[in-house]
């Protein structure tokens, strides 16, 4: 065969595979034109998984279903983003047709790839104001570029919660407020055994459950973002007080490595064994759930809650600290889009179902509404975390096209700051800024 | 031959012996204490499981049946023999008349085609992923399933043919011949003749399959993920300790009980096994 | 082989003939193997994210991929490390186990089996097994090191010891090895030996000059499997990383991938984090295609160095 004609079937038979490879890659259209009055099953799919938390679920929809005889849901719980993402590139019968997910981290790759239909419109044909029903940094949060294509499902707050008897046996009368004092509190608080614990006072390595960067930097009120959209970890000074805290911290309680051998002795986080349960550490960082959890764990101590501290020079916004919650929206595949909508409008907005959801699972409520509700079942121990949610202060982390990968970008550089393998920290945010920047440039 | 000299022969042997047989048990430890240790903390309480403690202070055997009545637990069995029964019995039945073709039939291009069977062979399955994900699961909807786990199986492994093309070269042309001039076509030389002589080439290959979908933690992931029913043992045991916020205690018991079949087994078709193996390397 | 058939008619029989034994493998070839490969080319041209359509983006993603991705040098290092030293070590301790239990006399068939079975275990039970052996602070192996006041090293939660203590792990399931080698050292003829132990030939001098020789195909065919499944291995770093990190299956949060400090990640993990994580498609298939040349150079370099695995019969 002369050379050309090969060049030429080459050309063919890649022409051919592209041909193929694009041909089935069309989504739908955003056309809401089913009618959720007929009779319907949705696919809802969510990523609770304890036995108590599930049941919740499937108490919440029994409660829609009755609202709405014609739409049945099908749940499946368990899920991760990772599947979810999967599943909604993958399309077809079996896909959710609503979703909800616990990292809010993935807004922005949610509404940016157009996973997620954007809930605007639905809102308004349903006569919903958002303003009204849902607090602004949730409502932030829940978007991108100001598509809405998710809306908050409860919420979270993270704080402090720590062991009072702890406290008093270390004649701690009050919880640390400044990082100064939290820093001397978490030494006062840890007990050597040989050499390693028997109580350590935190657990301050970035790996210590909640104890993570982000969380940290709200407490600093650090700015991810400049107004151009780059990344500003080296231009705002609370990222790297933020760490030079963290590693002093780490420092004090006896460093990295020996922190982390102890570490690989706690329980899971999610188990009764958590250490915080078990007494292996008196304070964690942790989100509202983790007092009721200790006490359904049967903890022989009793447990005190606060906000996380703040960096001294900033005592005056004591109560703030790093929010978060649940989202929900409808997969931009779906056809049964106006019946998804009915489940989500339900689940999202409606005071009884939230209130009643929030007091099942230990979370926040997520309207403001529900935030008011006589029925809202509130210890001392939760309403510190409603306070830190109510806070003006309190912040989240922005949603950005890469999803959460610049948080991980972040993460990761922090992991090497608290090792103690970085030496110059703002040149390393620097250069954690030039990856950020060329990540989210790449996932638009 | 003197006293003397059989004497220090004898002493040397025994020597020898002390020494190889010290180093055998020093290497059967390495061997066996990770399913000691392994067992003891299966059989331990919650808290214990998290302490240097080796020896259980109280035998927990309930630690078993609260595995075994995870939710799941059983449908990942299902899932998983499904998986590599099925896909053993198709791969078998696609790779022998390839292999076959390949050893005893002359045709242009059969070198080309040895060629690309090694190609495939050294390919690592994740080259081809995000097509092969994308078409089964945008143009088929079949992600979610165990089918494009189990589908291509049918349509020759690799490996598989590769070992059987080995195997069968051993067979002498003659006793082809001689079928033949029986009147035997090919399919029946193949089915009366060659068939029962690549026996164990034939085993070995079936033993190969089944454990590589058995062990098999990338494809299920991939295609499976999104389907707790269709998830098998290997994705679903890696999801078992964050799923279920279990602790180690019930973590090893459940790597037990995936562990234990193939042990079993082993028990059972050691012979098979090991002539497989062997198969594998001789051949090479 | 029967010699050439003189028909004409015959001939294009015998072609059908080969052609229907072969179909289940053509089909397949095609249908996974070479239509996949070409489509990874198409989409590593593109930028893809599984919603919108594929949109040819040039060489965007190569150059992410060797310049700005900061995950995919440490995958490769740690990949090359992997056939390096873990697959040298493990042919080395496969050889050592085999010629042991050629020389074992007593009990042989107990050693085999013990010797053989950690093979069988399944490499996800496997991981989550040697996790919690080498679990720094509680595990069996460094309680046992501490008793006898040795070093306690980090293993999975350590940079410089999670490829180690995967490599422990492989050297743990090294049966197959142990047989094949086993088998070959077997197959050696005795008259060799016996001619140079009357040479005066010391076990040294066998070994190099008797045995090495005799088995080296044998200890090829080890290298060209172990390079590929090195190429191949995702299961075990990528559980051994997630439960070490205590992430395993968590609330739906990313997980860092590679911990500790990456040293746990390998390029096949990478088309993962890239193609089913952060659905970037095109991407991912750049990774894909450098594993392709990857394996297929180690291959070619490894067969060319003896006869070739076709070799036999050819």
């Amino acid at each position: 065969m002369p050379r050309t004609g090969r060049l030429t079937t080459a050309t063919a038979v890649l022409a051919a595979i592209s041909a193929l490879a694009t041909a089935c890659t069309g989504q739908g259209a955003d056309t809401a034109s089913d009618d959720p009055k007929a009779d319907v099953t949705l696919n809802f799919w969510h990523g609770w998984s304890a036995p108590s938390e599930a049941k919740a679920i499937e108490e919440n929809i029994a409660r829609f279903e009755k609202a709405h005889p014609n739409i049945k849901v099908q749940v499946t719980g368990n899920m991760t983003d990772d599947k979810i993402n999967q599943a909604l590139r993958a399309g077809g019968d079996k896909a959710p047709d609503v979703v909800s997910s616990f990292t809010t981290d993935s807004v922005g790759k949610f509404c940016n790839s157009r996973a997620f239909a954007d809930l605007n419109p639905f809102l308004a044909k349903s006569g919903v104001d958002k303003t009204k029903v849902f607090p602004k940094t949730l409502l932030e949060y829940t978007q991108f570029d100001g598509n809405q294509c998710t809306l908050p499902l409860l919420h979270d707050a993270y704080g402090l919660v720590y062991n009072k008897t702890a406290f008093a046996a270390a004649g701690i009368t009050e919880p640390p407020k400044t990082w100064s004092r939290f820093t001397e509190v978490a030494q006062k608080l840890t007990k050597l055994k040989g050499d390693s614990y028997e109580q350590v006072g935190l657990m301050p390595t970035f790996h210590g459950y909640e104890t993570k960067p982000t969380r940290l930097a709200a407490q600093w009120g650090a700015t991810y973002f400049g107004a151009d959209g780059k990344s500003n970890l080296a231009g705002d000074p609370a990222f790297a007080k933020m760490l030079t805290a963290q590693k002093d911290l780490v420092d004090k309680l006896g460093g990295y490595e020996k922190l982390e051998r102890f570490r690989n002795t706690f329980g899971d986080e999610w188990s009764a064994e958590h250490p915080f349960h078990t007494g292996q550490v008196a304070m964690q960082i942790d989100g509202e759930w983790r007092a009721s959890m200790a006490k359904e764990a049967g903890v022989p101590f009793e447990i005190g809650t606060a906000p996380l501290p703040v960096p001294d020079e900033q005592a005056a916004d004591y109560g703030k600290g790093y929010v978060a919650g649940t989202i929900m929206g409808i997969a931009s595949g779906s056809k049964k889009q106006n019946a998804a909508w009915e489940l989500v409008k339900y689940m999202t907005t409606d005071t009884e179902a939230v209130v009643a959801f929030a007091n099942a699972i230990h979370n926040v409520p997520s309207t403001l509404a529900a935030l008011e509700s006589p029925n809202l079942q509130v210890t001392p121990e939760f309403k510190t975390f409603l306070d830190i949610a109510r806070h003006p202060k309190s912040s989240s982390t922005p949603a950005k096209a890469d999803g959460g990968t610049y948080q991980l970008t972040f993460e990761d550089f922090a992991y090497g700051v608290e090792k103690g393998d970085v030496t110059d920290i703002p040149a390393g945010l620097a250069k954690t800024d030039q990856q950020i920047d060329t990540d989210i440039a790449k996932a638009k | 031959m003197s006293s003397a000299h059989t004497g220090r022969r004898s002493s040397r042997a025994v020597l020898h012996w002390v020494g190889v047989h010290s180093l055998g048990v020093a290497a059967a430890l390495f061997f066996v204490l990770p399913f000691v240790f392994l067992l003891l903390t299966s059989l331990m309480g919650d808290r214990q499981a998290l302490t240097r403690d080796l020896w259980p202070d109280t035998w927990e055997w309930g630690n078993y049946a609260k595995v075994w009545h995870t939710p799941g637990f059983l449908t990942w069995w299902r899932n998983t023999l499904l998986y590599a029964g099925l896909g053993t019995l198709l791969t078998v039945v696609s790779s022998v008349p390839v292999a076959y073709a390949l050893a005893k039939f002359r045709f242009r291009g059969r070198r080309l085609a040895l060629l690309l069977v090694i190609a495939m062979m050294m390919l690592p399955p994740q080259v081809v992923v995000i097509p092969m994900y994308l078409f089964w699961a945008k143009q088929l909807d079949l992600s979610g399933t165990l089918w494009p786990l189990i589908v291509p199986m049918a349509f020759g492994d690799a490996f598989s043919i590769f070992l059987l093309r080995q195997f069968l070269l051993t067979i002498p042309d003659e006793y082809l011949d001689a079928a033949r001039v029986d009147g035997c076509g090919e399919v029946r030389t193949l089915l009366r003749v060659v068939l029962p002589m690549a026996r164990p080439g034939i085993a070995a290959v079936a033993l190969f399959q089944f454990f590589c979908a058995w062990n098999d933690y990338f494809g299920p992931q991939i295609y499976a993920s999104d389907n707790p029913a269709a998830w098998t043992l290997s994705y679903g045991l890696e999801s078992f300790k964050g799923a279920h916020h279990t602790n180690w205690n019930l973590t090893m018991a459940a790597t037990v009980l995936v562990m234990a079949p193939v042990i079993v087994l082993f028990f059972f078709a050691q012979k098979a096994f090991v002539e497989g193996v062997t198969l594998t390397g001789v051949k090479g | 082989m029967t010699g050439a058939h003189p028909l004409r008619s015959k001939r294009r029989r015998s072609a059908l003939r080969t052609a229907a034994f072969l179909s289940p493998w053509l089909i397949g070839f095609a249908v996974f193997f070479l239509y996949p490969l070409l489509s990874t080319v198409y989409f590593s041209f593109t930028r893809y994210d599984g919603f919108r359509q594929p949109a040819f983006n040039g060489l965007d993603n190569w150059s992410y991929v060797f310049t700005d991705y900061p995950l995919f040098w440490p995958a490769m290092r740690n990949t090359l490390w992997l056939v390096l030293v873990m697959v040298t070590c493990r042919v080395a301790f496969g050889l050592g186990i085999g010629l042991l239990i050629t020389k074992i006399k007593t009990g042989t068939g107990v050693f085999r089996t013990l010797f053989y079975l950690p093979y069988l275990a399944p490499p996800v039970a496997a991981t989550l097994a040697f996790v919690f052996l080498l679990n720094p602070g509680t595990g069996p192996v460094n309680t046992l090191l501490d008793a006898v006041g040795l070093p306690t090293p980090g293993w999975f939660t350590d940079a410089d010891w999670s490829k180690p203590a995967l490599t422990a792990l492989a050297l743990w399931g090294v049966g197959d090895l142990m047989v094949i080698f086993m088998a070959a050292l077997l197959d050696v003829p005795k008259e060799q030996y016996e001619a140079a132990e009357l040479d005066g030939a010391g076990a040294w001098a066998r070994f190099r000059h008797i045995t090495l020789p005799n088995i080296s195909p044998i200890i090829m065919f080890a290298v060209v499997t172990g390079v590929i499944q090195a190429m191949q291995y995702y299961a075990q770093p990528l559980v051994a990383g997630k439960v070490a990190a205590g992430v395993i299956g968590g609330s739906g949060q990313q997980f860092e991938p590679g911990y500790p400090d990456k040293s746990t990640l390998t390029l096949p993990q990478l088309v993962y984090n890239l193609g089913f994580q952060r659905f970037d498609y095109g991407t991912a298939c750049v990774v894909a295609l450098v594993l392709f040349a990857l394996s297929m150079a180690f291959t070619a370099l490894l067969m060319r160095r003896r006869g070739g695995l076709i070799g036999a019969g050819e």
